[in-house]
């Protein structure tokens, strides 16, 4: 379903950021000095058909570089990356959102940013309103809902996609508890359905409830998986330490 | 993304850009008509009270020249203008990254289409004589949609890595508007210069869309004349989807 064949993902980093002409002649005559910054590095990865992955580790270990090369957002550097499905993303809620439109022509909006057809949307419309539970605000301006609803909306309309791969990078902690628990129904069934999911969060308990398998990456690299009970172990000693 | 659905996301882009574009204004709308408008009104002013050139029909003649222009000048600068605001998305989601330049160039179309039916009123009122060749505007405004879309690709491509392109194709634009033959007619240019003058394509698209439809059909209405038009659009159509596929890979990083 997702294979990651030594997958390495190097970001360069600039001492000093050239974004104009003026800076980049200014810098000819200097060194050109970056960093090679490996986001990820050597990463060989599997995820079965059904399987729920989780994905844990500090901030800036890789996590989200990870969800974006499997969403196609960015390329590797190297290795090879094969996926086999429709991946509907679920990085960041809402990003594609206008304050000005009206929550009917955002839903069509980000269906369509999300790779929805016109018929699609129009037939899952009924169980976004439903699910997003803002029957009476459909003619209202976006931006004139509270964040909690606009972040419902935008996870309404994602999961109406039906696309075999899921990639959720921590949109749980927002939104109410009785939307949580409507969210955690939604993950079970698609799990029960045999989706594909990838699950980076923080909510350790989330990890340990959903997963079937977890990953702990440090650095770019995979320090270990397992079951989720092995590696969040592995995971909370290590944070215990002091950080080098 | 299923193949099919690009049209979808491709018409909804452009919806939105069209609607975020005059949402809030009271004339909404009537704004891309009036821009144009008031543009030719000002030249119009200048240049048929203050100085005078010996052109039948002026207004015409000045009028579709502007229009056509506007449209170049819209497509390539609102197709970056709207790929930095969907930067966000770019980083996000995943849909190949030509679906924004071609929705920016579905806006300005629209625009364009809008700009013409003025134009046609203008020809009404005029009392010009109308003649079957002006259906020949459609192919000129066809081969100036591929030479635009092309431009726009090519700057797009390099927008994200030099945003100086930006800036200095706005000059450009500026400039290309008074060394193309909209305003004055090409019989005050020295003759010396007319081949320089003619490198450019779309002087050719305009002088050529003026004969078809305001004068008599003339050196540019010649086969020879479209051939050239659509060997240069396509080439930099070829080249500029040619690097936009190769830079967009790395637009989530750069952008």
């Amino acid at each position: 379903m997702i294979h990651f064949d030594q997958v390495n993902k190097v970001f360069y980093l600039p001492h000093e950021r050239k974004v104009t002409l003026r800076q980049r002649f200014v810098s000819v005559f200097q060194k050109n000095t970056y960093e090679k910054f490996y986001a990820l590095l050597k990463i060989c990865l599997s995820v079965k058909r059904g399987e729920c992955l989780g994905v844990i580790g500090r901030n800036g270990s890789g996590k989200s570089t990870l969800l974006k090369l499997i969403a196609k957002v960015l390329e590797p550097t190297s290795g090879k990356i094969i996926i086999n499905g429709e991946v509907a993303p679920f990085l960041e809620l809402g990003v594609g959102f206008q304050g000005d439109l009206t929550v009917r022509d955002n839903i069509f909006l980000y269906g369509a940013l999300l790779g929805m057809g016109r018929k699609q949307v129009v037939d899952k419309y009924d169980w976004i309103i439903e699910f997003s539970a803002l029957g009476k605000f459909v003619d209202a301006k976006l931006k004139h809902l509270s964040s909690g609803m606009q972040v419902r909306l935008a996870f309404s309309i994602t999961v109406s996609i039906e696309s075999p791969i899921l990639l959720v990078d921590e949109v749980l902690a927002v939104g109410d508890i009785d939307f949580q628990q409507k969210c955690y129904n939604v993950f079970e069934q698609f799990k029960q359905i045999g989706k594909t999911i990838v699950f980076v969060s923080h909510d350790l308990g989330a990890i340990e409830k959903f997963c079937d398998r977890v990953i702990l990456l440090e650095n770019g690299q995979i320090k270990a998986q397992g079951y989720p009970r092995d590696i969040l172990d592995i995971y909370r000693k290590a944070s215990s330490d002091p950080v080098i | 993304m299923a193949r099919k659905n690009y049209l979808f996301l491709i018409a909804t882009i452009a919806v939105t850009d069209f609607k975020l574009k005059y949402d809030n204004s009271f004339l909404g709308y009537f704004w891309s008509l009036l821009k144009p408008l008031l543009i030719f009104g000002t030249l119009y002013l200048v240049f048929s009270v203050f100085t005078r050139w010996d052109v039948e029909n002026y207004k015409l003649y000045l009028l579709l020249g502007i229009v056509l222009w506007s449209f170049l000048a819209e497509v390539t600068l609102n197709s970056m203008v709207l790929l930095q605001g969907k930067a966000s998305v770019l980083k996000k989601v995943y849909f190949p990254r030509w679906v924004i330049v071609i929705s920016s160039s579905l806006v300005s179309l629209s625009t364009l289409f809008l700009n013409i039916i003025i134009f046609l009123f203008f020809f009404i009122i005029s009392g010009a004589h109308f003649d079957f060749s002006a259906l020949l505007l459609v192919i000129f405004v066809f081969e100036l949609y591929i030479l635009s879309v092309g431009l726009a690709f090519l700057l797009c491509a390099l927008f994200p890595k030099f945003r100086d392109v930006y800036h200095t194709w706005e000059v450009f634009v500026q400039l290309g508007f008074w060394v193309t033959p909209i305003v004055y007619p090409i019989s005050i240019v020295p003759v010396k210069y007319h081949t320089m003058i003619f490198l450019n394509p779309v002087a050719r698209i305009i002088q050529g869309s003026r004969e078809a439809v305001i004068g008599s059909v003339g050196e540019f209405s010649s086969f020879g004349n479209h051939a050239i038009i659509i060997c240069i659009s396509v080439s930099l159509l070829a080249i500029g989807l040619g690097l936009f596929n190769k830079l967009s890979r790395s637009f989530a990083e750069d952008l």
